[in-house]
């Protein structure tokens, strides 16, 4: 961020007249009809999930005490369960997910970036609505011979059809042959889950394979919103 | 027919993965400061869409853009609201 003064971040809980005031954790943006308020642990040691809303979009968030909030392994997954927690939310509840991180210093900047960013979340909430996350690895077996981009085309043929949208990851390792991300309509996921059964018998002797999921569609919501 | 194939999803890799690199992002001068500040919202898609959505997408961010532009957002907002299909995502489990 060049040579700008960051504003004071390590400031953490300030009282004001003896209340605490806190900040904001947000998870990620939902419609504002969307009545989202449960008690869960959450990120920071909270434990209640609430909305601050600004007309049609509403920010999923708890009470924290800093807006730096550190990476720790606890929270990251605290932020992962409570975007799950949303997801399986009365009947199943869209949610654009936020990096882990995004604190915000009151409800009045919430609001400001809910309001700047509508056109955004809307395009983001309209791309991911009533769909999920699901990821594949394929871990090429020990003495193996694999023909990578065979494989590669097997999969696409077995899993785009199904899929909505893809994208790669990095393949970290030497025998990670396989690495992607799905977004799959929630009434597509038994028939994604049989063809990912499919793939795992047919490689069964050469390939692992590694299913996870469902996660929030955070490899689909490429948005990135900063300050001018 | 092979059996069914649950994922899993109990990794800590896989969440810090996602949780740590990829989801909406927000610079931390909008977060702590609304006072004279601007939004800017970029949308780099890594996705390789369909040209059909491809074209859709600037379809509808132009008609925003003009609709910005003549100061009637609200209007087409509105317009938008209506045309919507309900949002009620289907849980498969």
């Amino acid at each position: 961020m060049d040579t700008r003064l960051v504003p004071s971040i390590e400031t953490a809980a300030s009282t004001d007249g003896g209340a605490v005031v806190s900040h904001k954790y947000v998870y990620g943006v939902v419609e504002a009809s969307d009545d989202v308020e449960f008690e869960t642990d959450a990120v920071g040691d909270a434990d209640r999930v609430y909305t601050v809303s600004h007309r049609r979009y509403a920010a999923v968030v708890s009470d924290i005490d800093t807006t730096e909030p550190e990476e720790t392994d606890e929270d990251a997954q605290r932020h992962d369960d409570v975007l799950r927690e949303i997801m399986e939310h009365d009947g199943g509840q869209t949610i654009v997910p936020m990096r882990f991180g995004m604190a915000f210093e009151g409800d009045r900047e919430l609001k400001n970036v809910l309001r700047n960013a509508q056109p955004a979340f809307r395009r983001a909430l309209r791309d991911i609505d009533g769909k999920i996350e699901l990821g594949l690895k394929l871990v090429e077996e020990e003495d193996a011979e694999v023909d990578r981009e065979a494989i590669e085309e097997d999969v696409a043929d077995v899993l785009e059809p199904i899929a909505d949208q893809s994208v790669p990851n990095d393949l970290f390792s030497d025998r990670l042959v396989f690495n992607r991300s799905y977004l799959v309509d929630e009434d597509d996921r038994e028939a994604f889950d049989d063809a990912v059964a499919d793939l795992e018998d047919r490689y069964e002797d050469r390939l692992m394979v590694r299913y996870t999921g469902p996660f929030a569609p955070y490899s689909f919501v490429d948005v990135k919103i900063g300050a001018q | 027919m092979a059996s069914q194939r649950r994922p899993d999803a109990s990794s800590l890799a896989e969440v810090l993965d996602r949780v740590l690199d990829k989801g909406v992002v927000i610079d931390v001068w909008a977060r702590v400061s609304v006072v004279g500040i601007e939004l800017l919202t970029i949308e780099a898609r890594v996705v390789v869409a369909s040209v059909d959505t491809f074209l859709h997408y600037a379809e509808e961010i132009s008609k925003i853009e003009q609709a910005t532009a003549e100061g009637d957002l609200e209007e087409l907002e509105e317009l938008e609201i209506e045309e919507r299909p309900e949002s009620s995502p289907q849980s498969a489990e």
